[in-house]
């Protein structure tokens, strides 16, 4: 007979996998991890998909951590332009990531990090008029979801945010409507609040500002779903609360940048003479958090590069696909502890610090198994709304270390 | 076995927490602090002559915005910033950028640099402390601590409405000093950040909230009362309503006849001291507040100097930054509503010499600093980086110790401003001594950090040393030793070491039943789980690497 781990129930657990940090869940540990009926179907597929033990390889071979590190630091050694992608850890796997980038001269960026770029690019030309999940979930009376697919990703933005049993304005919340602004396939669909649909055939940019000279009261020639929008107009203007929500990473990455900063001028025109705020949904795999990290610790965003005797802040350049498509780098350092990213493909030589599922076995690959935060060891992460950041707690021990503890081990194993 | 001990023999001591004015005496540091003179003498490892030099505590910054949300978004908003100032490899021990908008790595270094071992965040959103701290860990060398605000959070405005017991009011300020490892508690444009989100655009003293039907004056009372029954250290810190609104000295007048004797602390007053005489209706209302202050003896204020040049201007006042936000320069501004706890805007701004408004501005926070007349109630600031940038403290300890540059400079802005304000006929020049109150030693006592912002037995070795030189600006930039917790940082203007400075925070007892109504609370409305909402410690020494200093409350 075997003898099955004792069942541990953990309470307010803060679930990693997304940018929204949902902290109220219940996770049941044995062998495994269940989460309970609060964990959104993302999250449940995510803690299922978490991987026992796995050894370090070198190029596919099996060796020890030790062995591992010292491999990885002759890689680190040897190399003059690394580059530091993915970065899918928490706040302390990316303070210490960014300390090893500093001491090896790399350039480093996001795994989402033409998402993250893309709503830094409008803050930084026009800034904007935000707000965040509490606020919604208690002041918001109609709430207009941009293009967002919550189907696929934020899945519990309703039942946390726009559907809760009880709102501080307790009238808001029993008149909320919510609208969807976007493409038809991707209408939410949602027992706990009904959802309107303007199905756009035109781009989202090009809508917002139909709509924002709707509420310039500017007649607009061939409109696209002109009375929808219309009354959308109406609905704003009689609102005492709107809030508009993006995600820039399911934008199209051609009109994404237009598109969010077409809402918050919609956010701006609103503002001049009632209430109303925008929220960005975004920063999965600690991209908040890795953003907001980069910026204390350095003063710029990610896109960032320690090459030179100075920072050297260029996002557009200084992206995954560029630097490895121009040959801007001899090493490539993937970090990716949350869902299973895999590095992209290039001819490097490249070190990994992933789960197990991520490990590669290609030649000069170095694979160093790390924990998730929030499964294997505590951490902190920062949520999408860019205020709140949770602590994760630990739920298991199977033997990973952290990110951090690796990144910090390669650190001094270089000194 | 008995620690090293090195003995720094020869400098004038300027050390107003025990009354000694310029004493060439010798300081004795041992292990973290600051120990009596050994009986023998042999135990004496390390002797530095300091003969011609200046000796005080560590300098302590009792308001500066270095860490929070806030503080981050001006980062990311203003590259333009980052860009024009970089250190280059070697200059410090990490690379950094920001001149008014510093990363944490470089403010530490400057505010090292400078002599200054304390900083204290002044505006912390519970609901951000976590990523408040954690910047600030990011912070190396000087020590930290925040003040958490209450006044605008939907908790405490429906307890007031529906008039709470003062009992639960002051556990609730327990509990949130606990929950966001706070060292004070602070207020800011009470109740009119939460009045922002219904449209109200505008709260004076005694207007009442919309949603809440309270005004500011019933939230100033019910928190400068909960707090001095509590006994906490540093009193309420208020950012008064109508911040840079011109007429405002009235409202500032009308808050400390509403304090009624109870102690409080009156931040950036520089930002509330605006009358509506002359042809533009903006004038100097310093006088006026210098006199009030003076008369109480229950209110200490701090400056909010400007300086002119580019800044940015980052503030909780929601309702205020974005009136502000129609000057912005560069044109970009971040306003936020934030989790029924509060709000913030980022405006960058430009002080121009030759505008009349920002001119007066500069002459009114000189008048301040002149005109009240007991320096342990006036703590040296520029409310960094919205008045202007902490590296600007030396060019201010000048224009107060030197008349003639003073003077000098008051000829270089715009004629009709200078012609608006009593500050070219003040004579008074700041001595060492109170440079050294208004610097070291009363923000400590104010803050309640009994062993910071002296150089007694028994005091951390927090320890500035200054080449004297009649350039006072000069002397100030760039002391010639400084210790931290006895260890040597920077030694001839170069940082020598980078300790990570401990975290200072009050901890009052309460009736932890509070707990049980909060639970309530935030699972019906809030965000995330009350337990999750609490930082802890282990989050602080852990995780941030940074000793927590737990301090007591008198009660």
């Amino acid at each position: 007979m075997s003898s099955r781990p004792a069942t541990i129930e953990h309470h307010d657990v803060t679930c990693p996998f997304c940018g929204l940090l949902c902290d109220d869940l219940t996770v049941l540990v044995d062998d495994e991890l269940h989460p309970d009926a609060k964990a959104c179907a993302k999250a449940t597929r995510a803690y299922a998909a978490i991987a026992p033990f796995a050894a370090p390889t070198i190029d596919g071979k099996p060796v020890t951590f030790d062995a591992a590190i010292a491999q990885a630091a002759k890689y680190l050694k040897r190399s003059r332009q690394p580059l530091f992608a993915g970065l899918g850890t928490d706040v302390a796997g990316i303070r210490a990531a960014l300390a090893l980038a500093e001491r090896c001269r790399g350039t480093v960026d996001h795994l989402h990090g033409a998402a993250l770029a893309r709503g830094m690019q409008v803050l930084q030309s026009r800034g904007w008029h935000t707000t965040t999940l509490g606020e919604v979930r208690n002041r918001a009376d109609l709430v207009v979801l941009v293009g967002v697919d919550i189907n696929v990703n934020y899945q519990n933005l309703i039942r946390r945010y726009l559907a809760p049993a009880a709102a501080l304005q307790p009238a808001r919340r029993t008149s909320r409507r919510l609208v969807y602004l976007g493409p038809r396939r991707a209408q939410p669909s949602s027992p706990e609040l009904p959802c309107e649909v303007i199905a756009t055939t035109k781009s989202l940019s090009e809508t917002l500002r139909h709509l924002q000279a709707l509420l310039g009261a500017r007649t607009v020639a061939g409109p696209d779903r002109g009375q929808a929008l219309a009354s959308l107009a109406t609905a704003l203007r009689a609102a005492q609360y709107p809030v508009l929500i993006w995600a820039p990473g399911q934008l199209d990455s051609l009109d994404g940048d237009l598109t969010i900063a077409a809402a918050c001028d919609v956010i701006a025109d609103l503002n001049k003479t009632q209430r109303a705020a925008g929220l960005a949904l975004g920063g999965d795999d600690g991209g908040q958090s890795a953003q907001a990290a980069c910026a204390w610790l350095t003063g710029f965003p990610l896109g960032l590069s320690f090459a030179g005797e100075q920072l050297d802040y260029a996002p557009a350049r200084y992206n995954t696909t560029r630097v490895l498509a121009e040959g801007q780098a001899d090493l490539l350092l993937w970090i990716s502890t949350f869902a299973r990213h895999l590095p992209p493909t290039h001819a490097l030589p490249q070190i990994v610090l992933a789960p197990l599922g991520t490990e590669l076995r290609g030649k000069r690959t170095v694979y160093i198994p790390v924990g998730t935060p929030g499964i294997d060891h505590a951490g902190q992460l920062v949520r999408t709304d860019g205020v709140v950041s949770l602590p994760l707690p630990a739920l298991r021990d199977v033997g990973l270390p952290s990110a951090a503890t690796v990144l910090s081990r390669l650190h001094q194993a270089l000194d | 076995m008995q620690a090293k001990i090195t003995e720094l023999r020869g400098a004038r001591i300027y050390d107003p927490t025990h009354g000694i004015d310029g004493e060439v005496r010798s300081v004795f540091v041992s292990g973290d602090g600051i120990v009596a003179s050994p009986r023998d003498p042999g135990t004496i490892k390390e002797l530095l002559d300091l003969s011609g030099c200046v000796m005080m505590a560590g300098g302590i910054d009792i308001h500066t915005h270095i860490g929070g949300g806030k503080v981050n978004i001006g980062r990311m908003l203003l590259p333009e910033d980052h860009l024009a100032e970089r250190s280059t490899r070697g200059e410090y021990p990490r690379l950094g950028s920001g001149r008014y908008s510093p990363s944490t790595l470089l403010a530490g270094y400057r505010y090292a640099e400078m002599g200054y071992t304390a900083c204290f965040e002044p505006a912390m959103l519970p609901a951000n402390a976590r990523q408040a701290h954690m910047e600030m860990a990011d912070t190396p060398i000087v020590d930290k601590g925040a003040y958490a605000l209450l006044g605008n959070d939907d908790f405490l405005l429906r307890q007031l409405a529906g008039g709470a017991d003062p009992k639960l009011i002051q556990d609730y300020i327990a509990w949130t000093l606990h929950a966001s490892q706070a060292l004070a508690i602070k207020v800011v444009n009470p109740g009119g950040i939460n009045a922002f989100k219904f449209n109200q655009r505008r709260l004076d003293l005694d207007e009442r909230n919309a949603a809440y039907g309270i005004t500011p004056r019933q939230i100033l009372l019910a928190l400068a009362e909960g707090i001095h029954a509590l006994g906490l250290p540093h009193p309420l810190h208020i950012h008064g309503c109508n911040l840079g609104v011109a007429g405002n000295v009235n409202t500032t007048l009308a808050t400390i006849e509403a304090l009624a004797g109870l102690p409080a602390h009156l931040t950036h007053v520089q930002f509330h001291s605006y009358g509506t005489e002359g042809d533009r209706k903006f004038s100097s209302g310093a006088q006026r507040i210098a006199e009030a202050v003076n008369a109480n003896a229950n209110i200490s204020i701090d400056i909010g100097q400007i300086m002119f040049g580019q800044t940015v201007t980052e503030s909780g006042d929601s309702m205020r930054q974005y009136a502000g936000s129609a000057f912005a320069y560069p044109k970009k501004s971040v306003i936020m509503d934030i989790e029924c706890d509060a709000g913030c805007g980022v405006v960058p701004f430009k002080y121009k010499d030759s505008s009349f408004v920002n001119a007066l501005q500069w002459a009114i926070g000189l008048e301040l600093f002149l005109s009240v007349t007991d320096p342990w109630r006036v703590f040296l600031t520029t409310d960094h980086p919205n008045g202007a940038p902490f590296t600007s403290y030396p060019h201010l300890i000048r224009l107060l110790m030197d008349r003639s540059f003073r003077r000098d400079m008051l000829a270089t802005i715009l004629p009709e401003a200078a012609a608006a304000s009593v500050l070219g006929s003040l004579e008074r020049e700041y001595s060492l001594y109170e440079i050294a109150i208004i610097t070291r030693a009363a923000p400590a006592r104010s803050l309640g950090l009994s062993t910071l912002g002296h150089l007694g037995i028994g005091a951390r070795g927090d320890i500035t040393v200054y080449t004297d030189h009649p350039d006072r600006e000069r002397m100030f930039k760039a002391p010639r030793l400084v210790y931290k917790a006895g260890e040597q940082i920077i030694r001839e203007g170069k940082i020598v070491a980078t300790p990570r400075g401990a975290t200072h925070v009050v901890r009052p007892e309460f009736d932890s039943s509070i707990e049980r109504l909060l639970d309530t609370y935030f699972d019906q409305y809030m965000s995330v789980r009350r337990a999750n909402f609490m930082v802890s410690d282990h989050e602080i020494e852990e995780f941030g690497q940074s000793p927590l200093i737990r301090h007591t409350a008198r009660r």
